[in-house]
């Protein structure tokens, strides 16, 4: 179960090279060995990892890009940010 | 298991630089993509065995440009011994900034750029299937580095042809690339290998927005979650060259599976469309994002998708190509009508 939350920082692992196209990401993991595509709201919490600003602070900017209601936004976020986590794709900077 | 120790009985002894005896004063330019590739140091023995492996390939050593090998002896008791029977192996290999060293059954190699690719082989085999299995597997690694440095790649994937424009098929092992292309060739393909393809793409590649859709088809339905499931990397392993047409060029590579022209000379073909093979009970085709194109080449591409000093090139070249050349899953059945559909895509 993951614990992140709207105040978790994020960044990605150093092991982690991405690419976004058309609104897709492309994630190859050299520790895993595997390569893995990710959706639209996926790759840009991806691409928002940088280990400065918090999950919430990822929903905010999103807020304007894609056009889903603030609540499942909120919920999406917070769930894909957590598979990614669990996946090691992100680490915890600050909980 | 630190590198090599799986192979080398003195790892810590791996070369440090390309020296040593030679095994002989003969040399053979190999025109394979990415190439020529001059190789020195051969004795006669080993010389006339690698013209006659990749027979079509092969010419005389010139004053021409090439990326430059020397073959050196190294002692058999440099190398552990394995009972080899049924065994597929894979090479061990160690990466760093400036080059790439490899281990494997009675081979070491290092790749080094200064600033220049330059490759030096040590084995102990003198002639025979082993040694050109030795020769080969150093190919191999050294061609997709080259291939990646000249803006391209080696695939692992089946390469088919109906002799205008190429296509490019798919999947990790067990997928059905040699059973595809065993149907494709039966309905008069061309096959150019089942098992590793080279792609070339120009320096400006002209930008599709997105794989033209044949007639009746629907294109890919969003997916539910976040992350698709991951691929796993791969493990491993003219006579007529249209080097002004635009656009990436798929050319024939001398490693192949089940089918394929080991010796013929060099080929290359525009590349039509990539496909993701899945095995099914119907014959059908429908398109799939340039996203999960990328991926499936990214795992596809041996050797270098290992390498973390160089895999933001790769990155950058496989993403050219997925953005450039149209990608598609094909779901194929053994009723022969693959070939057909791969001929109605939209060139």
């Amino acid at each position: 179960m993951s614990s992140v939350t709207l105040s978790t920082v994020l960044r990605r692992r150093s092991d982690v090279r991405y690419r976004l196209i058309e609104g897709e990401a492309v994630v190859l993991r050299q520790s895993a060995s595997e390569v893995l595509v990710l959706n639209e709201v996926g790759a840009s919490v991806l691409d928002l990892a940088d280990g400065e600003r918090s999950v919430g602070e990822w929903i905010e900017a999103l807020r304007g890009e894609l056009e889903v209601d603030a609540e499942t936004l909120a919920r999406d976020v917070l769930t894909f940010a957590g598979e990614l986590e669990e996946a090691g794709m992100l680490e915890v900077v600050a909980p | 298991m630190s590198f090599a120790a799986g192979f080398l009985r003195f790892p810590d002894l791996f070369p440090g630089r390309r020296g040593g005896e030679p095994w002989g004063d003969r040399s053979v330019v190999l025109d394979v993509a990415g190439g020529p590739y001059l190789f020195s140091g051969l004795s006669g023995v080993q010389d006339e065995a690698i013209r006659a492996k990749f027979a079509g390939l092969c010419r005389e050593a010139d004053a021409g440009p090439a990326i430059t090998s020397r073959v050196f002896r190294a002692p058999a008791t440099d190398f552990l011994d394995f009972d080899v029977r049924g065994w597929e192996y894979t090479l061990d290999m160690d990466h760093s900034p400036a080059g790439v060293l490899l281990a494997g059954l009675r081979l070491m190699a290092r790749l080094d750029w200064t600033p220049e690719l330059t490759g030096g082989l040590w084995t102990s085999e003198a002639a025979g299937e082993e040694w050109t299995s030795v020769f080969e597997n150093y190919l191999r690694v050294l061609a997709a580095y080259r291939l990646l440095a000249a803006g391209g790649a080696v695939i692992h994937s089946a390469g088919l042809t109906d002799g205008v424009s190429a296509f490019l098929l798919l999947g990790p092992s067990g997928a059905g690339k040699t059973t595809s292309s065993r149907l494709c060739l039966e309905r008069g393909a061309t096959v150019l290998s089942d098992d590793l393809n080279a792609v070339l793409l120009p320096r400006e590649s002209p930008h599709l927005p997105g794989p033209p859709l044949p007639e009746g088809e629907e294109g890919e339905k969003q997916r539910g979650g976040a992350i698709s499931p991951p691929l796993p990397l791969g493990e491993e392993g003219s006579g007529e060259v249209r080097a002004s047409e635009p656009g990436p060029l798929l050319i024939r590579l001398p490693f192949t599976g089940d089918l394929g022209e080991r010796s013929g000379g060099p080929a290359s073909y525009p590349l039509a469309a990539m496909l993701r093979l899945v095995k099914g009970t119907e014959d059908r085709l429908r398109p799939i994002s340039p996203a999960t194109a990328l991926a499936g080449l990214v795992a596809a591409a041996p050797f270098v998708n290992r390498d973390p000093w160089r895999r933001d090139a790769l990155l950058g070249t496989l993403e050219r190509l997925a953005r450039s050349v149209p990608a598609y899953e094909l779901v194929f059945s053994l009723g022969g009508g693959l070939w057909d559909i791969l001929q109605s895509i939209p060139r």
